[in-house]
Order: C-alpha cells, then structure tokens, then sequence
C-alpha cells in the first residue's frame, strides 16, 4: 500500500513515476497485491468501459449537429474512475472539463453534461451531486477556488477533502501557482491533480514549460508532490487515496502529476493531426488505461468478458435515453438569463431582454 | 414521415464545408450513428454521423461540393415511431422565417439557422436583436459613412443589415444592400441606363493552406539569402534510358522525378552543405543525417510538399510508387503532418506544368531548392554539327548565407553530369551519407 515511505521514493526532482501494472496490465513488483476487492475492480473495469462509451456516443451527438461541442475524455478515463473512487460524499470535487468519470461518481447524469455541452445553463445544476462546482472552462480558474473551498472547511472544521483538476497547460497559468501557495499556507486540505495529456490544445509540453515534470512545481510550494502513471488505474487509486488521507488528517495539499495521453481531439472543433504525430499516438495506445486494467483482470480471470458486446449495447441504450432527455428537457428560461446577477435590471439589459422576448414572440419559436 | 438532415455547425461558428466522400446511397438503410458523409471543414476533417435511422431518400451534393452550415445534406424516410421527433423541431424553424421574411427585410437568404431549428448559434444573436431594434424604429447603430451614403442614395438605413460590430451597419453593408434591394425590388430601381456597373471587391477569407504559405514564403524571403543559378543540359540519354526501362516493367512508370531525386541524393552526399540549415541563434550550421526530399505538388487548394524519406535509399520504382501515393493523396488532401515533416531539401518540378526558367523560392530553413522546366526539343552543338536535342532546363535557389557560388557550381555539374548520363547513376549509386 503506498504510504509515507513511497512518497519520498517518488521525489519529483528525480523525475519518477509510479506505477503498479505494466503495459500489459501484469504487476510491476511481484508481490504487490491490490487492496482492491475483486469486485471493486470489476465494478472500476465496467465504470471506465462506460465512460469510453459515453464518449464516443458524444462525439457521434455533436457531430450529428444535436450538441455544440465536446471535449472527449478517451485516454484519461483511469484517473477519473480513481478519482470516482476515492471521493467520498462530504469531498468537493471542482473540475475542469474534462473528467467525466469522475463526475459520473460524484452523481452528475449525464443528461445534466448533455445539456451543458448543448448550451442550457440547467447542466450546471446538478440535482443529485453533492459538492461539486459546475464545469470550469477559462484554465485553472477553478483552482483558486478549491483553494478556497479548502480553507472553509477547515474554518469550519470539516473532515473532508477538496478534489481539484487541472490540465498540463493550466499548469503555465497564475491561477495555478497562487492556489498551490495559498492551499500550502492555509494549509487547506486539496488534492490538486494535473492531468498531463501531452498538449494544451496543439502546445506540445516540451515548449510548455522548460520544467522536468509538472509535479515538480509544488516543491518550491513545499507541497507533497508526485508523477503517477495516469493510465494505471491502480497506482492512481492508491496515490489519490494516500492524497486524501494526508488532506483530512491536517497535513495540507496535496499535488498529483497524472501522466497520460489525450487519444482524441481537445474537443470536437480540433484536428490533432495537424499538431502530433502517428508514432507518438501509437506509442501511447500501448498504455491504453482500459487494454491495461482488462490486462490484469484477464491475468488473474477475475471476470469473464463473453458479455461485452451486451455490455456495450445495454450501455449505449442507457446513453441514448439520457441524451433524448436532454433534448426533451425544454430551453433555458429567458428570465434566467438576465436574472442572477442584479437585484434590478439596468435599462441596457431591460432593452435587451425586451427586445429578445419580442424576438421569440414575433419568431414564434420557444422560450 | 421525412427527415431532412441539414450540415450541423459542428466547430463553433462554421459556415460551411466540402464534401469528401459519401458513405451512404439513395436507398440504403441507415441506423442513428452511422456515418454519412466525410466532411472537410475550416477547423477539422471529419465523418458526419446520421441523428435518425431509416432509408436514404436524396443525397443533396457531390464529392467536391460545398455545403453550406444549415443546407440539406440527406433526406431520410424515418422509422414510423421517429416521424414526430422529427417534425417537432421543423415548424420552429419555419416560423422563424416567415416572421422574417413577412416584414420585408429581404435578408432572408442572408441568415443561415443552424441545422436544429431549436437554438440559434451564437454569431447570428447579434443578426437577430438588429432586427427588432428595426421593427421599434430605433437608432440603428452604424458608421458615420454609412449614414451619409444610405441618405445620398435614398436608402433606409433601418433596412439594412449590419454586418459590424454588435450588428453596425458599415459602408459595405450599404454597398450590398444597394445591389441587394434592387434585385427584389425594395427601392425604387434606377433605369437599366442608369445603372452603371459597379466595381466591388470580393473579400474571401485565407484558407488554413494559404496561410501557411504566406506565412513560410515570406519567412524564406526575409530570412534566406536567396542566389539563383539556371542551366540547361542536353538529356536525350535519359529520355532513351527511361523509355527502355518504362518498357521493361510492369505497373510502375518511371517519370524524369525519380531519376533528378537519384541524382540529387547522390550529390547531397558530396555537398553536405546543401542538405543543412543555418542555425543563426546559436551560429552553427545543421547537417542534415537523412537525406529527405520534399516535392512541391500543385492542388487546387494551394501548394502542398509531401516529403520522400531517406530518397538516397531508394530505388527508382521505390520513388515512382511514392510519388504517385503522395500525388494521390494530394489530390484527395489526405496528406498528413507525417508526409510533410523532416524535408531536408525540395525540388518543384514547375515544368509539369509550364515554365522554362523560374527562381525557386527556398523551402525555409532548408539551404536549398531545385528546380526543373520542361523538356524542349533544341538544336544543339555535338561534334561541331547543330543537332536536334532534348534540353532540360534548370534552375536552383540556395541560401547564400551557407552556400557559396562556388559550391552550388560544384554540386550542380554533378547532378548535371548524372542527368545527361544516367548510367553514372549506377557509378556513384550507395555509400555513406
């Protein structure tokens, strides 16, 4: 079980990385055994091939014109699933955009992520996840908050963590320095994990940052930092586990390094086949999370896959349902446009929303 | 019941893309997700799924086309279940129009609603609030010149759509409007006499291709000492050579290319310095280890150059099947950043297409680029006797900053020997880089 004493084995200065299970999902050590139960591992196997699903059954979505974008999350759905895990009820999860594994766990439906990819504000409202901020889309702008959310809880005296994801590039951003300082000093109990997928966009890491890892940057922080193979979803659960301990015990942050490859595109409007290279997308395949975890649990006979293709299909039934939800679930109410931010409105913004409503009346569309 | 599935926005703020390959025909069944078409968009190439299952009724454009976001793409007889999805969001749409369309605007052709009648996209908001400021006669926004124009030429300037900022209305939106309203006849039309034909510019936006040459050609000239040198060689030997070989095989043709790439790695070998880029930061010369030679291939898009790897390994009928493969895929821009990378130097072979001598802008920061006109037929002086010959004209770019005269002279009697007699090829053919 990871503990203190492999923490300091992983020093991020030299560069490191942990991890559990090779490319073909076989133990690293031999020894090693998961402190996941069997059906934890099957249960993690079914909930990332759901994930994977969910995915691709988006992309298909928007590029039918149903959704107005996506960000696809194949690749880095091991960390998410971890994530999924690890979070507890009384934990805050407070995303990026892309970790939908994870949110799925926290109770978001995935009607709720439809409906915020095509546009309606109601996708923020979760209904049933507790804790959770909606998705964050201007880079590492979420951080500060975590921070923040952090140093209530423990003003509050509230023995739960705080889950804050980030992305390689949202690394190079103040927000992500500033909350790593304040977290560190107010010694606030956040789990800062830096999905490292290679591009922020079509920026390759090396003209990113000239740093050796990512992980290394919370050192000058004297924050608890780590590389872990983002793609092994054991070595993630036992990092993240060990993260959230150290939180809710009053030791501070923590911050993950997850290392791991964005198989699709940054979202729907991207090509990566303009910005990387065929060899380097198949060096990565080898390390696909799922090939891996169905490695270990083929290794071991832990479960028998016959199913699958059944598997897939109830999944994909399940998806549909839920993005047909979505499409039924009506506009965003105009008044919630302009509603939240004055107690009265402007006269610029009452022009406005006069002149929307009687666009939509004149259209005789909805709303 | 028929569904009309239209080409979605699928980028954030598309206007339109070309078709690249159809996947489906007129009476196939379909089932909601399989693909339809294959789209090539300003931001990404992609397969375009179908929302509904069912048979294709009507396939709206061919390969090569190019669809506007919003314009039908198929027409799909649907399953009976699906037919009121189907028709729930059509109405919406048509409403919209024809509330438009009724207080005479006429830009309707000009506003182009997102396949789903339900939501508009974001770039038409501003469209959508002007025409309401319209209907309650107030101020519209627009640019002092636009205000004076519309007045001089008894134009309304309510009516007109703005294109500017948050929907102000601009001179050009005058211009157009002028032409526009006399087509459906909204202000009085001037006689035929009268109207004289009015010069308009047409402001197309760069293509991502033609960006990207602009960008390099001018980095070439502003960074590159560019030196041109042309020759001419008397090449009836290779022209009988390749005949006898074009002869002896099969599949495979042979083309000049080839055997100017053979000679060209040979003599890259021998001057190093022409497979090397000038590193000025940290002032020291890059030797290039591979040998990789890129071909400027004209499409209709613009220019592309697809890159043979390790050329100096190659056989002849290696070249030929890679050039073709690289030709094709131009055609079909199928070309990806792998075939495009790592060139080390370039050769255009402009004379495929006309053109005697030219001067080859250098394919920065490689030193060098070579350059091939047509073949003519010319007299020529052999043995003190003019004699009808085939001359191949030549011309080359080097970097002046690395590549001495001298040098270039060198590097070019060499190709040159080799071309005029390609048995060399054979002599000089292996050996170390």
């Amino acid at each position: 079980m990871f503990n203190e004493e492999t923490l300091n084995k992983y020093k991020p200065i030299d560069n490191k990385i942990f991890s559990l299970i090779d490319d073909e999902g076989k133990p690293l050590d031999k020894k090693w055994q998961p402190s996941l139960s069997k059906d934890a591992i099957i249960k993690a196997y079914k909930d990332l091939l759901f994930e994977r699903t969910a995915d691709y059954m988006a992309i298909s979505y928007q590029r039918q014109g149903r959704m107005f974008t996506y960000p696809p999350n194949l690749g880095q759905e091991a960390i998410h699933i971890a994530s999924g895990m690890v979070l507890k009820n009384e934990d805050w999860l407070v995303p990026a955009f892309r970790e939908l594994g994870a949110w799925l766990a926290k109770g978001v439906s995935l009607k709720e992520i439809f409906l915020y990819f095509k546009g309606n504000e109601d996708g923020s409202r979760f209904q049933a996840a507790n804790r959770m901020l909606p998705v964050s889309v201007p880079i590492a702008s979420q951080l500060v908050h975590a921070a923040g959310i952090g140093y209530a809880m423990n003003y509050k005296q509230e023995k739960a963590a705080v889950f804050a994801y980030v992305g390689d590039g949202g690394t190079s951003e103040g927000d992500f320095h500033e909350a790593l300082n304040f977290a560190a000093v107010w010694n606030a109990p956040v789990v800062f994990i830096v999905q490292n997928n290679q591009f922020a966009i079509s920026v390759p890491l090396r003209m990113q940052t000239k740093s050796i890892n990512l992980a290394v940057k919370g050192v000058a922080y004297d924050v608890p930092s780590i590389v872990v193979d983002g793609n092994d979803l054991f070595a993630m659960y036992e990092v993240l586990e060990y993260a959230r301990n150290h939180a809710i015990s009053g030791k501070g942050p923590m911050l993950i390094e997850a290392k791991t490859f964005r198989v699709g595109a940054h979202t729907t409007s991207d090509d990566p086949t303009k910005y990387r290279t065929k060899e380097e997308e198949e060096a990565w395949a080898i390390k696909d999370p799922l090939k891996r975890l169905k490695g270990y649990i083929a290794h071991n006979k832990l479960h028998d896959f016959a199913n699958e293709n059944a598997l897939i299909a109830e999944f994909k039934k399940k998806i549909d349902a839920e993005f047909e939800a979505a499409e039924q679930h009506g506009d965003y109410k105009l008044d919630d446009v302009f509603g939240y931010m004055y107690e009265e409105l402007p006269s610029e913004l009452k022009r406005q929303k006069n002149a929307l409503e009687n666009y939509y009346q004149n259209s005789g569309g909805a709303k | 019941m028929n569904y009309v599935f239209k080409f979605p926005d699928i980028g954030e703020g598309l206007e339109e893309g070309k078709i690249i390959e159809w996947y489906v025909e007129k009476g196939q069944s379909i089932s909601s997700g399989d693909a339809l078409v294959k789209m090539e968009t300003d931001k990404v190439v992609t397969d375009i799924p179908s929302p509904k299952s069912g048979i294709i009724v009507q396939r709206f454009g061919a390969i090569g086309d190019t669809v506007k976001v919003g314009n039908a793409l198929v027409e799909i007889e649907t399953e009976a279940g699906e037919a009121t999805m189907a028709s729930a969001s059509e109405p919406a749409k048509a409403n919209s129009t024809e509330a438009i369309d009724e207080k005479g605007f006429g830009v309707v052709g000009t506003i182009e609603v997102a396949g789903d009648g339900a939501y508009l996209p974001s770039s038409n908001e501003g469209i959508a609030i002007e025409q309401i400021v319209q209907t309650k006669s107030q101020k519209v926004l627009a640019t002092p010149v636009a205000r004076a124009m519309a007045k001089e030429r008894g134009i309304d300037i309510n009516l007109v759509t703005g294109t500017g900022p948050a929907g102000r209305v601009t001179s050009k939106d005058i211009e157009k409007h002028r032409s526009g309203s006399e087509a459906v006849g909204l202000v009085q039309t001037p006689k035929m006499q009268d109207a004289a034909p009015q010069t308009e510019h047409e402001f197309v936006p760069l293509t991502q291709i033609r960006k990207t040459i602009a960008k390099n050609m001018l980095r070439s000239k502003q960074n590159a000492a560019h030196m041109s040198v042309m020759d001419e060689i008397e090449v009836s030997e290779l022209v009988t050579t390749r005949a006898r070989i074009n002869a002896k095989l099969q599949g495979t043709k042979l083309s000049y290319l080839p055997f100017i790439i053979k000679a060209i790695s040979i003599a890259l070998k021998k001057h190093p310095v022409l497979n090397a880029e000038l590193d000025f930061d940290n002032e020291r010369i890059i030797y290039k280890k591979s040998i990789n030679i890129g071909l400027a291939m004209d499409t209709d898009d613009g220019l592309v150059v697809p890159v043979v790897r390790d050329a100096d390994r190659k056989s002849l009928i290696q070249l030929a099947d890679e050039i073709a493969l690289f030709a094709d895929k131009a055609k079909s821009r199928k070309l990806s950043l792998d075939d495009m990378r790592d060139g080390t130097f370039t050769i255009t072979s402009y004379g495929s297409i006309g053109g005697y001598f030219a001067v080859p802008v250098i394919n920065y920061p490689q030193s060098a680029i070579f350059g091939v006109g047509r073949i003519s037929d010319k007299p020529v002086i052999k043995d003190n006797a003019v004699v009808p010959g085939k001359v191949m004209p030549i011309s080359m770019s080097v970097d002046h900053r690395i590549v001495d005269g001298g040098e270039v002279a060198r590097f070019l009697n060499f190709v040159l020997e080799m071309l005029a007699e390609p048995m060399l090829l054979l002599a000089y053919e292996g050996g170390e880089r």
